[in-house]
């Protein structure tokens, strides 16, 4: 029998069937737009949503979750409790004039810093800077951030912005524990971390008019806003960084004048004569 | 095209020996399905998103290594293997490799 | 300076990005270049996956040839996977990496062969295995491994 030799060979095949050429690029950018698109919108509505039924909390729940904060010891006579009372007394009658719902009631807490800044939170608690009084002309000016601190309070903002934050840090969790990819999750966590913890611009403006219906309805005119946001933007010219307190608020001319605009509709008398900053506020030690 | 996993087609002569041939896909599904599985886990029963997400894959790997053999001129691949590897967690690659011959009409 | 401390972490994930996607798009390059290179050299060692020698063929000698390669995602890529893995779909960056491994093993095994003279290597079988799936966050990487019986015609 006669043996053929079989025709063998390996011809060479065309490249671009199993690998595709496409830049890679390409799909990076489509992909990162198309995600961030879909994922800021139903992050967006979600932490809306969460920011509204955050506020049916009732506000006993939140001063529970709030507790950790140190309360002063009464008949402590250090400058600092001093100092704390006095604060306390000013957002005292600031609170009455405010209509605080039932059952919230607000504690003011000073802290020995440097940093011109004051700022509210969860449980009612407002905590105000030494660096912040020290910068600031009058008691006016004063009772008006203490004032705005309350009304951000009343409005339920802190809890709100936890609301909205947690919603934020779980929603990135489950996307990109999902994804398995690391640096998704470092780098989109980050953001939305830094978008979260902050108060609206509408939230800031809302608690400024509420501040200055209290401010004027305890002093009798609205001259500590005009002092206050004068100050800020004072500082705001002469600093490189602004000062904390401003970072997320909008300029402070603009909102004098919107606080002016509203002064000027509701009839409130925003010129007049401060009281001087109370002398035990400045000593410190 | 002829597929097969045997080695020869009967009453068929193998009129030339092309070579190997092979076709790959890697693929995920989308992050709903994956919630979904990861629900029906716990009931247990068939993964219906993967089970299609396989069969997808191995179409498509099949149709590659389909492509390759047609590129250079073949009209059957024989002994055909299929392969199944998870390179990510959540995404699979589908291998499919072969003989490339040309059959005698 | 102080906005990049602030947000270091960002900075430090697109460093990561831009060094991954240059130096992996780099070695991506020149492996193609020599896989291209060593697969034109190699030609005439002819591969099959049948398990019999062809009809007609005398051989005189028979021995197992393996190849294997460890080949590793790059950090750019393993981005682009794991934003691809939310959408589902092909996996773009995955295909050419299981693409490049494979070859690699076939070419290794066919370096084996040359090595013993052969004319042909038949019954050739491709594993794959990701050797790091267990933990999370790791970066992935596979190993071919390719093997066969190298022949030696008459």
């Amino acid at each position: 029998m006669e043996k053929k030799k079989p025709d063998l060979s390996n011809p060479e095949i065309p490249e671009g069937i199993n690998a595709s050429d496409e830049h890679p690029l390409k799909e990076f950018f489509w992909l990162l737009i198309g995600i961030t698109v879909f994922a800021a919108l139903v992050i967006g509505a979600l932490s809306l949503s969460a920011g509204w039924l955050a506020q049916k909390i009732p506000f006993e729940y939140e001063t529970q979750l709030a507790d950790h904060f140190p309360d002063v010891e009464s008949g402590d006579s250090s400058n600092e409790a001093r100092i704390a009372e006095r604060l306390q007394g000013i957002a005292d009658r600031l609170s009455v004039e405010q209509n605080l719902p039932e059952g919230m009631h607000i504690t003011v807490h000073y802290s020995d810093s440097d940093v011109v800044n004051a700022f509210a939170t969860l449980g009612g608690n407002i905590v105000i800077f030494r660096g912040l009084i020290e910068a600031l002309p009058s008691e006016d000016a004063l009772a008006m951030v203490i004032a705005h601190e309350i009304a951000h309070i009343k409005h339920r903002h802190p809890i709100r912005a936890l609301g909205r934050g947690v919603t934020i840090g779980i929603s990135f969790a489950a996307i990109f524990g999902m994804s398995g990819s690391s640096a998704g999750d470092r780098v989109l966590g980050e953001i939305g971390l830094l978008t979260a913890l902050s108060f609206s611009r509408t939230q800031e403006r809302a608690a400024d008019e509420t501040a200055l219906r209290a401010l004027v309805n305890v002093y009798g005119h609205g001259n500590g806003a005009i002092e206050l946001f004068d100050t800020f933007s004072e500082l705001e010219q002469t600093r490189f960084s602004e000062p904390e307190v401003l970072r997320t608020h909008p300029q402070s001319l603009d909102r004098l004048a919107a606080l002016n605009d509203q002064a000027e509709k509701k009839g409130w008398r925003m010129n007049g004569e401060s009281l001087p900053m109370p002398q035990v506020l400045l000593e410190h030690k | 095209m002829l597929l097969s996993n045997l080695e020869v087609v009967p009453h068929k002569k193998i009129v030339r020996h092309l070579g190997l041939v092979q076709g790959s896909t890697v693929r995920a599904k989308h992050a709903g399905r994956d919630i979904m599985a990861g629900l029906k886990n716990l009931v247990g029963g068939e993964l219906k998103g993967y089970t299609e997400l396989l069969q997808d894959a191995r179409e498509e790997a099949t149709g590659r290594m389909v492509e390759q053999a047609n590129a250079i001129g073949a009209n059957a691949v024989l002994n055909i293997r299929y392969a199944t590897s998870s390179v990510a967690s959540g995404a699979s690659e589908l291998f499919a490799y072969g003989t490339a011959v040309e059959l005698e009409d | 300076m102080e906005w990049m401390l602030q947000y270091f972490e960002i900075f430090f994930a697109l460093c990561l990005l831009i060094v991954g996607y240059g130096f992996g798009r780099l070695a991506e390059k020149r492996h193609y270049k020599s896989i291209f290179k060593r697969e034109k050299k190699y030609q005439e060692l002819l591969v099959f996956s049948l398990k019999t020698p062809p009809e007609g063929l005398t051989v005189t000698d028979s021995r197992l040839v393996t190849g294997s390669v460890v080949v590793s995602i790059d950090y750019f890529k393993k981005f682009v996977a794991g934003l691809r893995m939310l959408v589902g779909g092909r996996l773009r960056s995955y295909e050419t990496l299981v693409d490049r491994g494979r070859r690699e093993a076939v070419l290794r095994m066919k370096e084996q062969a040359l090595l013993l003279h052969a004319d042909s290597v038949i019954n050739v079988k491709v594993e794959t295995s990701s050797i790091s799936k267990g933990r999370r966050n790791s970066i992935g990487s596979i190993e071919v491994c390719a093997y066969g019986t190298a022949l030696k015609h008459a």
